[in-house]
């Protein structure tokens, strides 16, 4: 802090005290609300762990950590998530530096093609998988290659996938700001391309780099739906939870792995602060944006690897649209309509039913996370530490274990939020506070790129807190949180784990459906259903699209 | 379109109202069956309005332990016998004697008048034709051909620790083997077990796409899938099937046991009941007769012949320490 600033302090009291207050109420507003809606539930669940046969006690943990199988469970899991965190974030980063940093063609389709992981439900993704790659799949059927799908690298090649897309829009935000005058000054200085990456490209993306680390490393290893369908028997700690809690019905044993989970929100939390420090902010008041210069080479080399990792994201639902045309993949290729006739419970009541609440937690989760990130950020509260492990925290927590919170808290008579089970606003929370993490990093990556400076120029001019916060963060902050909303809206379209603890024969979704369906062996139905699914996703994308270049925003990213 | 929308945004708006003559049934019924019967039942108790709740065995059992303190259904309507005799489960159960239990045999339903199965399913092979063909192997009639070395990385089971339909299969082995010659067998397979797969229906879907030669699974899912037009057979294993019942319930905490009553009733019924033997092949009372297309799956007009006799008690007290066993031998 400068000495001016200090010296203006006593006459800015006034305005101080206020936002002061204004902080306090939000901050304990918000952390309300994640104790509600987060703590609450998986609290209820994971106290379960302490329920044994014999009644409370340590019992299910020295019944888990005594058994050999738990430590090669343990291993398998950290292996698996280990290797495809490095792969995801790896390969989203020279994706998303291709798309930020150079003048490859399309970036728009570019942009959107990867995130197809994310328009349908895991299973189908899973299933497209095996459709291409599986001992029968187009690969080994049509040309005679001879692959084996299922297994480790199975595992990894599906995780890979799935966590592309998170790291990809938290790399993306942090490689989309650039301050030109560090560049040109390398330049000037004779700094050869290799050396200003180094200095100054990976340096000011840390934070981002991390943040991506911890998403795809967490949600690979809560997840159990790709491990179950691809990794034949290659056992995981998310595969025993499914096991204990779905196979046997004991919540005591599944909690206990459940608390396991939890480590590496834990351990993230605890090296947050140390890999924060070198990041510094981008955009300051003296910034000037980054122009990209014209190098055809560059660009060619850059290009040839964006559209050949395109390539492999859109074979997945390709093949998908494919199998929803034919009468049975892959024995009767011939075309047909009939599988959009769909007769599953409801028919496509649930398609509507999920518009709805994903429009609800597109809006409201996007409030939220912002809320929570500003809090962080922003806000000189000691609240912030507790917040921030929180925000992160539902990528630790596996779905199934979520939901099943959400049931033993709500569902019960004494809980004065009772009246919420078995509506749609609780599926929204449970959606919003299930995808919370990756909404808050993607926010925070970006707002961590916006200077204190504004910050202190607008409080010196008079401004407070909360002027500052509409006239100067939210101005720029905004197209990051369009996509932040999108991205909600999309999670509740497709997530599935969590979600069939609480639906009703009143408010089935459509995720549930496909399961239904796939639960039927109806694989082609499913995949039409699940086309519906994308083809909403997709008018999504194009409507928020539209709606920002009738604003103005016409050279503005909804996915950055 | 926008009337849907509305509807939607109604249902959020109001918490779920009970009015006297609804009742909320939990089903594990596969999807296209529970929709038949529900409307059959819609049909017979006009007054009543009946919602469903259709998930799978494990979802929908970790569901209901997680609403015992305040279980939002009235019924259990078939629903694995051997997961509704989970305490967690059955303490939630009160008992009832609908009319006409006494037509099913008493190994079919529980002493205690918990919970009576009127329907029922079998773990059977499901066999890929065009796989068989093309890999020059011949159709498998019996676990015992299993063991081949032909069919080595050609078997897919479900893994009995997940599944129930794989804990049957691996149960009824060692129950008709007895348990040192069981395990024995056990071990032999293992060796040709491409992948146990952690639900009990898809080995038979996987084996139907193609993607191995043989899965274990049940019945109902073969049944299906060759109706679907897979070049799928199915065998029921020459040593006998292994089987499970699907059991029907009365909650003790539903608001509205008398429609729950009327409900439990109806599925003895005769119409009902002609209603099972479109759909199943197991139904434990007397009735209607086996559909063409069941038989030309290959199941005998009388399915009792082929099944192994189940002792389900024993099956159910023996579950934990047989997974833990079948874990120590094929997981590690």
């Amino acid at each position: 802090m400068t000495d001016q600033t200090v010296s203006m302090s006593s006459r800015l009291r006034q305005f101080r005290l206020s936002d002061k207050s204004f902080a306090t109420a939000v901050s304990v507003g918000i952390l309300v609300l994640m104790v509600i809606f987060l703590v609450i539930p998986a609290v209820s669940i994971l106290l379960r762990s302490f329920v044994g046969d014999s009644g409370w006690g340590l019992e299910n943990y020295t019944e888990t950590l005594n058994s050999g199988r738990i430590r090669e469970l343990v291993g398998n899991s950290l292996t698996v998530s280990a290797i495809t965190a490095a792969l995801a974030v790896s390969l989203a980063y020279v994706y998303a530096y291709s798309i930020q940093r150079t003048n490859v063609v399309f970036k728009s389709f570019l942009r959107i093609v990867v995130m197809t992981p994310l328009f349908a439900p895991s299973l189908v993704q899973a299933q497209g998988l095996i459709f291409l790659f599986g001992r029968n799949g187009a690969f080994n059927r049509f040309f005679g290659f001879d692959f084996d799908l299922y297994g480790f690298w199975g595992i990894v090649l599906a995780n890979t996938l799935y966590t592309f897309p998170y790291a990809f829009l938290i790399l993306s935000a942090a490689l989309a700001a650039a301050d030109a005058r560090l560049y040109e000054g390398a330049v000037v200085m004779g700094a050869k391309p290799m050396r200003i990456f180094q200095a100054i490209t990976l340096p000011s993306t840390r934070y981002g780099i991390a943040a991506a680390c911890f998403v795809s490393f967490s949600l690979s290893i809560t997840d159990f739906g790709n491990a179950i369908v691809i990794g034949g028997d290659f056992n995981v700690l998310a595969t025993e939870i499914y096991n204990k809690v779905i196979g046997q019905g004991k919540f005591g044993l599944g909690a206990v792995i459940g608390v396991l989970l939890l480590a590496p929100a834990v351990i993230s939390k605890l090296l947050e602060r140390r890999i924060a420090r070198g990041q510094h902010a981008l955009i300051t008041d003296g910034s000037k944006p980054l122009v990209i210069g014209i190098n055809r080479s560059r660009d060619l080399a850059y290009g040839i690897y964006a559209y050949v990792v395109a390539g492999m994201f859109l074979a997945v639902p390709l093949i998908v649209l494919l199998a929803s045309f034919v009468r049975l993949w892959p024995y009767n290729l011939s075309f047909t309509l009939k599988h959009y006739s769909f007769d599953v419970q409801n028919g496509a009541q649930p398609l509507w039913n999920s518009i709805v609440v994903a429009l609800a937690t597109a809006l409201f989760g996007v409030v939220l996370v912002t809320i929570a990130a500003i809090v962080v950020q922003k806000f000189r509260t000691p609240l912030r530490g507790p917040i921030s492990f929180l925000a992160i925290l539902p990528t630790s927590i596996p779905g199934m274990v979520l939901g099943l919170g959400y049931v033993l808290a709500f569902n019960n008579p004494a809980n004065p939020l009772n009246m919420l089970y078995g509506t749609f606003p609780l599926i929204v929370l449970l959606y919003i506070y299930y995808n919370h993490a990756q909404g808050f990093l993607i926010t925070t990556t970006s707002l961590k790129q916006i200077s204190s400076t504004f910050d202190e120029a607008s409080t010196m001019l008079g401004g407070s807190q909360l002027r500052t916060l509409f006239k100067v963060t939210l101005p720029i902050l905004w197209p990051t949180l369009v996509g932040v909303a999108v991205f909600f809206f999309m999670r509740a379209m497709v997530s599935l784990s969590a979600v069939i603890f609480l639906i009703t024969p009143q408010t089935q979704v459509a995720a549930v459906s496909v399961l239904q369906l796939s639960d039927r062996g109806a694989n082609n139905q499913a995949a039409a259903f699940s086309v519906c699914i994308m083809l909403i996703v997709l008018a999504m994308l194009l409507l928020a699209r539209s709606v920002l270049w009738l604003a103005g925003a016409k050279n503005i990213t909804l996915i950055r | 379109m926008k009337a849907s929308v509305f509807s939607g945004l109604m249902a959020a708006l109001l918490p779920a109202t009970v009015y006297a003559g609804d009742i909320t049934v939990y089903t594990a019924y596969e999807e296209d069956e529970a929709a038949a019967f529900l409307e059959l039942a819609k049909t017979a108790m006009p007054d009543i309005n009946v919602n469903m709740l259709r998930l799978s065995t494990g979802d929908l059992a970790a569901r209901i332990i997680a609403e015992k303190a305040n279980p939002q259904h009235d019924v259990i309507w078939g629903f694995a016998a051997s997961t509704i005799v989970n305490p967690e489960i059955a303490d939630t159960l009160e008992a009832y004697a609908p009319a006409g239990l006494e037509k099913i045999p008493t190994s079919f339903r529980d002493g205690d008048n918990k919970w009576f199965a009127v329907t029922g399913y079998m773990a059977v092979l499901c066999v890929n034709t065009e796989r068989a063909a093309k890999l020059g192997l011949d159709v498998p009639t019996s676990w015992a051909d299993l063991t081949d070395p032909k069919f080595k990385g050609e078997v897919v089971m479900p893994n009995p620790a997940s599944s129930g339909t794989g804990y049957i299969q691996v149960s009824s082995l060692l129950q008709m083997k007895g348990e040192d010659a069981g395990w024995t067998f056990l071990d032999q397979l293992h060796g040709n077990i491409a992948q146990y797969i952690k639900s009990g229906s898809k080995p038979c879907n996987a084996a139907a796409s193609g993607e191995y030669t043989v899965g274990a699974s049940f019945d109902m899912r073969a049944i299906k899938n060759i109706d679907e037009g897979f070049p799928m057979m199915m065998v029921v294993p020459a040593e006998g099937a292994g089987n499970e019942l699907e059991a029907n319930a009365l909650v003790a905490s539903s608001k509205n046991k008398d429609d729950a009553r009327r409900f439990l009733d109806w599925t003895l019924t005769p119409e009902a009941v002609n209603a099972y033997y479109d759909w199943k092949a197991i139904v434990t009372l007397p009735g209607g007769s086996l559909p063409q297309k069941f038989k030309d799956a290959g199941l005998p007009e009388d399915t009792n012949s082929v099944l192994h006799p189940t002792d389900f008690a024993a099956a159910g007290a023996d579950r934990d320490r047989i997974i833990a066993e079948w874990q120590r031998r094929y997981e590690n």
